[in-house]
């Protein structure tokens, strides 16, 4: 048979091919690790444990800080002072001094001209205002009558109003029968402070 | 992935092993935390209280046996000085004056030695000082009518700068040692 005589490369049987680079190395563990075999596997875990755990601290964090009543509903164009010895904010009326206008939570309640224009210099009541939130104060009873009122309306007063204006909208408020007032400041941070 | 694995599955008996579902888990914190971010509130306010003196149900106790509290008045007129006046009822105990001296902390500003005064006062002539008294020191603050809001504010701010321990049911916090509310002359 002609056995030592190689088929030609169109009758060659077919095969798999295997491994040609580096073929030429006789000892195998030698040509596995010039090849790189036996290295480190690829593959790649991406560690979903530590993840989720960061995740969930977000999330308590989160909810921890979350409050359900929404945004403070705050004036643009009230430029509040900062304090430091402040309390957190509650749920009352909201009465916004801003230039010559008042507001009760957005709804314009009186202006401060007919105090700051008066010939006498004098704490005044302000009638709108009052009546607005003698109002609110009567809808509260109305709707909670099992309740003690607890008395508190927040000012937002800019930092520029006159103390006249401020004591008369102080005035206004203990009459309609809030008198605990809170004032809007902004908080200023105790290394701030120092 | 995270899994359950309790071997078995051997001899034609169903494996018991599990797979914990994490990529939802993942697709829901991730969800929920973006809920929260978008709703968060990061304001900063904060108030400053005052309180209005309105008067109390009448009492059975003659007028004049009742206890004339001690209260603070903080004379903030003028723009040189402070003045903090002890009274009890309608009669001067004390008076001490306090140079204005204002220190800027931002765009505000603040008045440290009336702070630090008051609160040495406070110390000395408190009445109430007690951890299971629920009354507050009393103080009244007079401005100018055209003191603007940020100085009445800095006044108010430095009034409560003293502060102690009261005693509610179980609980003790430190609460402001004075009650404000404005002169209204």
């Amino acid at each position: 048979m002609s056995g030592d005589k190689p088929l030609s490369r169109f009758h060659q049987p077919i095969a798999v091919p295997g491994r040609r680079l580096l073929h030429h190395i006789k000892l195998g563990f030698v040509r596995k690790k010039v090849v790189g075999g036996g290295g480190r596997s690829l593959n790649q875990e991406v560690p979903l444990i530590p993840f989720i755990d960061f995740l969930l601290c977000i999330v308590l964090f989160l909810l921890a800080s979350f409050s359900a009543t929404g945004e403070l509903p705050l004036d643009k164009n009230v430029k509040l002072p900062n304090a430091e010895n402040v309390i957190d904010m509650v749920e009352a009326p909201m009465v916004a001094v801003t230039g010559t206008q008042i507001l009760v939570d957005g709804v314009p309640a009186g202006n401060t001209r007919q105090i700051e224009d008066a010939h006498e210099k004098r704490i005044q009541r302000i009638d709108e205002l009052f009546q607005m939130l003698k109002a609110k104060r009567e809808l509260w009873r109305t709707l909670k009558p099992d309740k003690p009122f607890p008395g508190v309306v927040i000012l937002q007063v800019s930092k520029e109003v006159p103390a006249l204006v401020v004591k008369s909208v102080f005035q206004t408020a203990a009459l309609a029968g809030y008198p605990n007032v809170s004032f809007m400041v902004g908080r200023l941070g105790e290394e701030e402070g120092k | 992935m995270a899994g359950i694995d309790t071997g078995g599955g051997h001899g034609g008996k169903r494996a018991l092993n599990q797979e914990v579902p994490l990529i939802p888990f993942i697709d829901f914190l991730l969800c929920l935390v973006m809920f929260l971010l978008v709703t968060a509130v990061w304001s900063q306010m904060a108030r400053i209280n005052a309180n209005a003196q309105v008067p109390g149900p009448p009492q059975d106790e003659p007028l004049e046996k009742q206890e004339k509290p001690k209260t603070l008045h903080v004379e903030a007129r003028g723009d040189r000085k402070f003045q903090l006046i002890w009274k009890e009822g309608s009669t001067v105990i004390n008076t001490i004056d306090v140079e204005r001296k204002k220190v800027n902390v931002g765009n505000d500003y603040r008045y440290p030695d009336l702070a630090a005064k008051i609160k040495s006062e406070w110390e000395a002539n408190g009445t109430h000082r007690n951890k299971t008294d629920p009354k507050l020191d009393q103080a009244v603050l007079s401005t100018d009518n055209s003191t603007p809001f940020a100085d009445v504010i800095a006044v108010i701010d430095a009034i409560y700068t003293p502060k102690r321990e009261m005693t509610m049911g179980n609980t003790t916090e430190l609460v402001p040692a004075f009650n404000v509310s404005f002169s209204m002359n």
